[in-house]
């Protein structure tokens, strides 16, 4: 009895093919000569069959695979353009304005990477450095008026802007104010310039095609499969990302606030959840 | 020059082990979207990695301990833990040539069966099941993934098989007495 506990003890072992030589032999020995533990183990091995030929448990969807295979085409020194998704342009908008806190945050964490920054992130950088020289004066003033700046970019870019009032829908308090809009030159074309403020200091949101320009360069931050990229631009924090067909720049100077400010800025609101996974690990 | 010392065969050997990060992605984050990104990230750190594993048997539990310490970081920048949604069903492909519509049916409400135990189980037994039986790591490589001792895998395992066993026999009892 002794050895059919000892023999069972050392089942799970044997079904893993971790015994070898003498132990393995010791096993199956005991297992040819007793009909109980032959039984047990059996059934064991029935349990083990039947997990074993369920998986793959997922798989993955092809165009997941094409951006892996894109990220490894492009090796250790290049960055990715991750596909938009989502169901709404609107939704894409909103992140723009969720990304304005996340820049606070990113000044904080900020860890200068191996690439440099793509030619629209030092564009947007030149923009809004022209823009708080004065040089840029707003072509549209509507303080806190979405919606007048969205419309009056109708016809006047080849894409479409629809900013969201972000912070009214989600209810949080107003930490940053929209201040107006006006076209900038980029790649013989219009990109859009829109001007935020925030605790009196400038933020500055530059949006154009994606077929024009798309983010590479900094650091990269995957989250809800759009990839952020992180560059310091002559003192300037710029971040720059892809989504739905647009390329967008964030720019500010805000300077560190400390770890804290993330949760200060969405104070209320349920955006810590989407924070998280842009933070750098 | 080892086999994976170009981009293009590194590249090659790692994406053949896809299916397989995202299947543990799936099972860390049990979120589609939250996986995808983990597959990602996990690619891009490895792709951007100065030191690749030599040879193709330790590039799957390479990618495997980086999607863990990814996957990890992400939790200790988070308040909660992993959160929990429904996972789609996945069909998978079988052998019909081979069975009648009998068996073939038996065999595929058994493997919905067993798939639904083990995402019945809890995170840590879920985890060591499927890296031990539908990835097939050995102790060792499993306890390099989950930076824990041998002894540890072989008594969590031990554990999760039994916490599977009795899931399983509980449902069976049920769908016997149903056909009776």
């Amino acid at each position: 009895m002794k050895k059919c506990d000892d023999i069972r003890g050392r089942l799970t072992l044997y079904l893993d093919n971790e015994l070898q030589g003498e132990e393995r032999a010791t096993v199956e020995t005991h297992l040819s000569e007793c009909e109980a533990c032959a039984v047990f183990f059996a059934r064991e091995m029935k349990l083990l069959e039947a997990v074993r030929n369920s998986g793959p448990l997922h798989e993955a969807s092809p165009e997941l695979r094409d951006k892996v295979r894109q990220i490894l085409s492009e090796g250790r020194r290049a960055p990715v353009a991750v596909e938009r998704r989502g169901s709404s342009f609107t939704w894409a908008a909103g992140l723009l304005v969720l990304l304005l806190p996340v820049l606070v945050w990113y000044i904080v964490r900020y860890d200068p990477a191996a690439s440099g920054p793509s030619s629209f992130a030092l564009k947007a950088a030149e923009t809004h450095l022209s823009h708080v020289r004065g040089e840029l004066p707003l072509e549209i003033e509507a303080p806190d008026d979405p919606q007048k700046v969205s419309s009056w970019f109708a016809n006047k870019v080849k894409f479409s802007v629809q900013l969201p009032n972000y912070q009214e829908s989600s209810g949080q308090e107003k930490l940053y104010t929209l201040e107006g809009a006006r076209l900038v030159a980029y790649q013989n074309d219009y990109a859009a310039y829109v001007a935020y403020r925030m605790k009196d200091r400038p933020i500055s949101l530059v949006i154009t095609s994606e077929s024009v320009a798309k983010p590479s360069g900094g650091e990269q931050i995957l989250s809800r499969g759009l990839r952020f990229h992180y560059n310091a631009i002559d003192g300037l924090k710029v971040i720059t990302w892809s989504d739905r067909g647009l390329t967008y720049a964030l720019v500010s100077d805000l300077e560190e606030r400390g770890q804290k400010s993330c949760i200060v800025c969405h104070q209320g609101t349920k955006d810590q959840d989407f924070i998280e996974p842009l933070k750098p690990h | 020059m080892d086999t994976h010392g170009t981009n293009v065969g590194f590249g090659q050997a790692a994406l053949e082990h896809i299916d397989a990060l995202y299947g543990y992605a799936m099972t860390l984050t049990r979120n589609s979207t939250e996986a995808e990104d983990l597959v990602q990230e996990t690619y891009l750190r490895a792709a951007s990695a100065a030191n690749r594993p030599n040879g193709d048997s330790n590039l799957k539990g390479w990618l495997f301990v980086i999607m863990r310490n990814a996957w990890l970081n992400q939790l200790r920048h988070r308040n909660s833990g992993p959160r929990f949604v429904d996972l789609e069903p996945d069909e998978q492909p079988i052998d019909e040539a081979q069975e009648s519509p009998h068996v073939i049916y038996i065999r595929k409400l058994e493997r919905e069966q067993v798939r639904e135990a083990i995402e019945s189980l809890p995170d840590a037994y879920r985890e060591i099941v499927v890296l031990r039986d539908i990835e097939g790591f050995t102790y060792q490589e499993i306890a390099t993934v989950l930076n824990c001792p041998a002894g540890t895998v072989m008594s969590r395992l031990g554990r999760a098989r039994g916490k599977l066993r009795k899931v399983l026999s509980t449902w069976q009892t049920k769908t016997r007495i149903r056909a009776v």
